[in-house]
């Protein structure tokens, strides 16, 4: 005790799916730094696929300085540096030997974590800040785990976020520009707009050929990633990129390229509905507020099944039975299950309640601040 | 060297240079195909409890610590009494126990290995699978034998509740896996 709050901070990343992993890091990174004041030293050992989303990082530099964030290239041969007081292991990635013994040599040994996937299965609550000390040295790390209740880490939330969303919803010029910014004509009249961010999906072909074949005119919008290929098979093209836009039936699909972060919270806030896949960007579509669909990260003995589960109960709770059921029957057609276009019907049905339904999620989870937990059981332990 | 996911109530560790004896530990599946186990040790040198979490391919020394095949004997408050096939006599704390008291009934004929540290008996394995017999549960559910439906069940002798599948009926005897507290399969 009375040790002060440290103020630099080491944040490790590895990239496995491109954007998830470093999505988190880089949101936390810089909060951590504008919100904070912290000293935020970024480890990436993969600065091409982290450039998708910060224009500006050169990634053939091992080192620079973005947004007030410094980002390093982690390298097999990690430079010989001064650990900070605050190091923050992403989603279990294993640290360098090398770091770990300057952290466990250091006279006041830095705060260590490990920010774990997020879940929303109830275990969560009881692993959440508990230490690993490690089997040899005398340093001990803690794991932290984000998650929906209160006795979790919570969600990374920007302190003006919702304040900026409410502001962009009801500002019609505003949104108007942002879909001039990707040259996507305004709405018509009648119009549902969805954006589609998935991993690649068996009830995609089904899911665009329920739309095209709807009374409801949908625009898709695309960002170019996993799910691109099998759309551009729909519509019997060779290829897609970003601008590219085709039109079936009631159907119009607008591929976009792959923005950074701001950008796609504004596609989450201006569509309708909001399909998403993975971790940072379900969290996102929550704080938008819409109706949301989860594509879940699938593992490979099917343990995403309980995990999505697990969300859905939590998010549907309180809903009046044809809603919930409405929500559960086209997240699961969406990973892996049957009949997506009856379950989308159902869910478009209810659309009215479950938009306001998430509204209200949103405003719930907003006061479980990821950032400012990890603060304050990060001044516990120093 | 052993990973913290093949730990198992009973086993030894070096934790920075202090035997740990694991009391429980508990496999969960986190993201991206990773995992994590929650342990209980308890200090061999410090005596101090304490509630731990690991990734589950981190890598723990096991210290190999004298072990004998006992049988339950009897519980003599607050202490456990097995004994070995010399009719030598061995008391265990309950905390030291981990789950391994779950299954701990009179008369009970299962080898456990007692582990030593300088003379003292600090802990007890279960075999991994262990039969009991059902005292109480709700009437089986007709039709279904999936195994997937699930129901609370009593255990007799130690009153342990699990979830058993909704077939099995009282004084039926059931499979269970000690390791994970879950039932397996109808023993007859």
């Amino acid at each position: 005790m009375g040790v002060s709050l440290p103020r630099g901070c080491d944040i490790f990343c590895t990239v496995v799916d491109n954007f998830g992993d470093i999505g988190v890091c880089w949101r936390l990174a810089r909060q951590l730094a504008h919100e904070h004041g912290f000293t935020v030293r970024l480890w990436v050992d993969n600065l091409h696929s982290f450039g998708n989303m910060l224009p500006e990082l050169d990634a053939d530099l091992p080192a620079q300085m973005c947004r007030s964030v410094e980002i390093r290239l982690w390298e097999d041969a990690m430079p010989l540096v001064e650990p900070a007081d605050l190091v923050i292991g992403a989603f279990a990635c294993k640290l360098p030997e090398s770091y770990i013994a300057a952290m466990a040599a250091r006279k006041a040994k830095p705060v260590w974590l490990n920010l774990e996937y997020l879940s929303a299965e109830d275990w969560v609550e009881t692993h959440h800040q508990l230490p690993s000390p490690h089997p040899q040295l005398a340093l001990t790390k803690y794991f932290f785990f984000p998650g929906f209740t209160p006795k979790t880490g919570g969600l990374l939330i920007e302190h003006d976020l919702l304040a900026r969303r409410d502001v962009f919803q009801q500002d019609e010029e505003a949104q108007s520009s942002y879909w001039q910014s990707l040259n996507v004509p305004p709405r018509a009249a009648n119009e549902l707009r969805v954006s589609l961010f998935s991993y690649e999906n068996e009830a995609m072909h089904e899911l665009l050929r329920t739309w095209e074949q709807g009374a409801q005119p949908v625009t898709c919008l695309l960002p170019e990633g996993r799910a691109l290929p099998q759309v551009v098979r729909y519509f019997e093209q060779q290829f897609g990129k970003a601008g590219d836009v085709w039109q079936r039936g009631n159907l119009r699909v607008h591929v976009l390229p792959f923005v950074e972060q701001s950008l796609y919270d504004e596609l989450l806030w201006a569509c309708d509905v909001n399909f998403v896949r993975g971790e940072d960007s379900c969290v996102r579509a929550q704080w938008a507020g819409k109706p949301f669909i989860w594509q879940i990260y699938p593992q490979h003995d099917g343990v995403h099944q309980e995990k999505l589960a697990a969300l859905q109960v939590r998010y549907a709770d309180g809903l009046p039975e044809e809603v919930a059921s409405a929500v559960r029957d086209l997240w699961l057609a969406w990973n892996g299950g049957a009949d997506i276009a009856g379950a989308w019907g159902r869910f478009d049905d209810q659309r009215d309640q479950i938009d306001k339904h998430g509204l209200a999620w949103a405003e719930q989870l907003s006061g479980n601040n990821l950032a400012l937990n990890l603060l304050d059981f990060s001044h516990q332990v120093a | 060297m052993k990973t913290a996911q093949e730990l198992r109530a009973g086993n030894v560790i070096d934790v920075s240079g202090e035997p740990m004896v694991i009391l429980k530990a508990e496999y969960s599946r986190s993201g991206r195909n990773g995992s994590v186990v929650k342990m209980k040790m308890k200090g061999l040198l410090s005596g101090s409890g304490k509630e731990t979490v690991y990734a589950a391919d981190d890598k723990f020394e096991q210290i190999i610590l004298d072990k004998k095949d006992c049988t339950y004997s009897y519980y003599a408050d607050p202490m456990y009494v097995f004994m070995d096939e010399e009719y030598n006599q061995y008391e265990v704390e309950e905390e030291n126990l981990g789950d391994a008291v779950n299954y701990l009934t009179d008369g009970m004929e299962d080898k456990c290995e007692v582990t030593f540290y300088e003379g003292k008996a600090i802990s007890v394995e279960l075999p991994n699978t262990i039969v009991r017999e059902v005292e109480y549960t709700e009437p089986a559910v007709r039709g279904d034998t999936s195994g997937k439906v699930m129901k609370p069940a009593k255990l007799v002798g130690s009153g342990f509740e699990l979830p058993v599948a909704a077939f099995i009926e009282i004084g039926d005897k059931i499979e269970i896996d000690t390791r994970s507290n879950e039932f397996k399969k109808r023993a007859n």
